[in-house]
């Protein structure tokens, strides 16, 4: 496939997923759209993130909002910023980030493990909730100590809004979220499967 | 590949650039029209905080900064209908005390028109739009037609907070509102689900791909979509435009001659395309020989105030994304004593959905985890919310200017510099301690005010008297380059308090008949 073949089929791709509000993930070497509590549950694989930037999103996901790992948090901002940035549905698409999405990303999350490593002596995944809270609360007010040794990171107030933005978006700005809030969705068009 | 030729140019395919394109095309010019993002149909306005995201820009990310960095992306478009296809609708008028600022306190700037020079435009187009309201309740409204539609519903959280209101003998009023109460020249009336922020696949809110959009198209209008305009082709001499040149979406690069350039991409791509047109007389870009060109950006400060009403379901997922009713007892200039000055707007009862920036979740943004879902749960049922607007003074060292970042075509990328004035400070200061006093008296178990927020792009492209001391004259026509004209907020010298999308159609409808008034003397330069 030429260039031009291989942007149009990414522009086919994504205007599908779009009209039916899914993902494409890779399982097992297949190409499938997925939303992404789908992928995650089958194991999808990660386009752009690690496996170690993975766990942490995980973790921090469902600190912030209770129930974003198992909507499938990690799935749905790796495959956000799989896409170009213009057909990115992150929040970071609103706060003027000069730098590539994916390393607002991967930087943030870095700095948060180091920042851990800093103050507690342990990554970001093994501290307790106890110790995580007032760590995570922290973020808000600026950042915190080892924060800035990782290269290129985000401003940790900025890294704190998207990600929590984005979990969210995927825990109660869908219509599965509107349910479990008990409030009705009633959209002109639907955004189909609920994700 | 060869150039090609029209009668006029546009760039940016939004509000005005829809306007201008349709009023141009209906009169037998030929239009082509030239817009970096997609080509967007109604049926793409997926009802989604999510997918909306797709209608924010999407382009090259502009760089933000100063003491009160504004929010470029959320507040600007993304392809057809451009920030106007995600914009909410809410359409009060400039009143007069904003168009004599400087002659009647000495701060800002004037206009170089008065209220009553567009009041014939803002009549003609809320006939031609559809605007629902109630003028007689609006105490505050200048002289003008009554709206042609009758006021939208009203939902609890508005009742509630009007209450507030009522008790401090403040008086409130439906908002009017580009959203249509009834059917309207074929266009449904609005259902209240509050998807405004999505984009209205319906069409009873006004954005351009129901409005000027297909008018444009039936008469002819060439619309590009994924053409991103990288600067101007100078002609004959300094004083002349010869048209546009852009790169499409497989990055070949074009040029689009016309006889009229109209430049309509935004408050901030208008002056980042001037600023990167550089040629013999362009030495510091084109139309710039003011050196004004991105100066006075100008934004509307943003005071959010949120109530509890534990006894009551506020309803605040219903109605509409812009507001239910509105409040202008502090537009005067110097109404709100002390350090402010500026005019201040209410809106009251804006739709909230549980995602986005102006979603449940952000209005506490430091919750999380357990607390963060407790007050999800009471919140979407029991919370009230109204936004006070502060008008931003004009600032010269508020601008839109060129970084070293590299874009399409190696164009210079831009960074908007913004900080308030104290004055403006000043005004959204009062605004949250009044906001409370409202919201006490209207019975709120608890309430608090965000963190200061802005919102609109005005200015950076301002219109004037003189070429000393504004970029274009009253019709947005270049004091330099005669057959260019530049179109949107950006031309406005003040903000006032007031969205300016009602504005921005009346100053490029007065424009656009200029144009066909005097279409020779444009064509001939």
């Amino acid at each position: 496939m030429d260039a031009q073949g291989y942007i149009d089929q990414r522009r086919r791709t994504f205007l599908q997923s779009a009209a039916i509000g899914l993902f494409a993930f890779s399982v097992s070497g297949c190409d499938a759209l997925m939303s992404p509590e789908q992928a995650r549950e089958s194991g999808a694989d990660f386009a752009v993130l690690s496996p170690g930037l993975v766990a942490i999103l995980d973790v921090l996901g469902d600190a912030l909002v209770p129930g974003a790992k198992a909507a499938g948090l990690a799935h749905y901002i790796d495959a956000n910023l799989a896409r170009d940035a213009g057909e990115s549905l992150l929040m970071v698409r609103y706060l003027d980030v000069t730098t590539p999405q994916a390393q607002f990303y991967m930087a943030g999350l870095a700095a948060l493990d180091s920042h851990c490593r800093t103050k507690n002596g342990k990554p970001f995944i093994q501290q307790s909730e106890a110790e995580a809270t007032p760590i995570i609360a922290s973020l808000l007010k600026g950042n915190p100590a080892g924060w800035d040794s990782i290269a290129n990171a985000p401003p940790a107030p900025l890294f704190y809004l998207a990600v929590r933005g984005d979990a969210v978006d995927i825990v109660y700005g869908t219509m599965a979220g509107f349910e479990a809030l008990d409030i009705p969705y009633a959209g002109h068009i639907d955004p189909k499967p609920a994700y | 590949m060869a150039d090609s030729k029209a009668d006029v140019v546009i760039v940016g395919a939004g509000a005005a650039g829809n306007l201008y394109a349709a009023k141009l095309s209906a009169a037998g010019k030929s239009v082509v029209v030239l817009d970096a993002g997609p080509a967007w149909k109604t049926d793409d306005l997926v009802s989604s905080l999510i997918w909306s995201r797709r209608l924010r820009w999407g382009g090259p990310a502009v760089e933000s900064t100063g003491g009160h960095p504004f929010g470029v992306g959320f507040n600007s478009g993304w392809g057809f209908g451009g920030a106007a296809l995600h914009h909410y609708g809410t359409w009060p008028r400039l009143m007069p005390s904003d168009f004599t600022m400087k002659s009647d306190h000495g701060k800002g700037l004037d206009w170089p028109i008065s209220y009553n020079d567009l009041r014939p435009f803002y009549d003609r187009i809320q006939e031609e739009v559809g605007v629902s309201g109630d003028a007689k309740a609006e105490v505050w409204r200048p002289q003008g037609a009554d709206y042609p539609l009758p006021p939208l519903e009203q939902f609890a959280q508005s009742r509630l907070i009007a209450k507030g209101f009522a008790a401090l003998g403040m008086k409130t009023a439906p908002s009017p509102m580009a959203i249509l109460s009834r059917e309207y020249k074929g266009r449904p009336a609005c259902i209240y689900d509050g998807w405004c922020d999505a984009g209205c696949p319906i069409g009873a809110l006004a954005n351009p791909l129901v409005t000027y959009h297909p008018v444009a198209l039936k008469h002819g209008a060439r619309f590009n979509a994924h053409a991103y305009a990288t600067r101007l082709i100078q002609g004959k001499s300094a004083s002349q435009v010869a048209g546009v040149e852009f790169i499409d979406a497989q990055g070949e690069t074009h040029r689009q001659l016309g006889d009229v350039v109209i430049l309509a991409a935004s408050t901030v791509f208008n002056p980042t395309l001037l600023l990167n047109s550089r040629g013999p007389g362009w030495e510091r870009g084109a139309a710039n020989r003011s050196g004004l060109v991105g100066h006075y950006f100008m934004t509307h400060s943003i005071a959010a105030l949120y109530g509890f009403f534990d006894k009551h379901e506020t309803e605040n997922y219903l109605g509409v994304t812009g507001a239910q009713q509105t409040n202008q007892d502090h537009y005067g200039k110097s109404s709100l004593g002390g350090a402010a000055f500026g005019s201040l707007q209410w809106q009251i009862a804006p739709t909230m959905k549980p995602n986005d920036l102006l979603g449940v979740a952000m209005s506490r943004a430091d919750l999380f985890g357990k607390p963060l879902q407790d007050f999800m749960n009471r919140a979407v049922h029991h919370l009230a919310v109204m936004f006070g607007f502060g008008e931003g003074l004009p600032v010269h060292s508020n601008r839109v200017e060129l970084t070293s970042r590299k874009g399409p075509g190696g164009t210079s990328l831009p960074r908007v510099v913004h900080q308030f004035a104290p004055a403006s400070v000043g005004v959204w200061e009062q605004a949250a301690k009044l906001g409370l006093r409202v919201m006490a008296a209207a019975g709120a178990a608890d309430s608090w005010p965000g963190p200061m927020a802005s919102a609109h792009m005005m200015g950076g492209t301002i219109m004037g008297k003189d070429g000393a001391t504004s970029v274009t004259d009253s019709f947005g026509r270049s004091h330099d380059i005669a057959n260019l004209v530049i179109a949107g907020p950006g031309l406005f010298p003040t903000a006032g308090a007031m969205n300016p999308n009602f504005t921005n159609h009346a100053v490029s409808l007065r424009s656009v008949e200029h144009i066909l008034d005097h279409w020779e003397d444009y064509r001939a330069a």
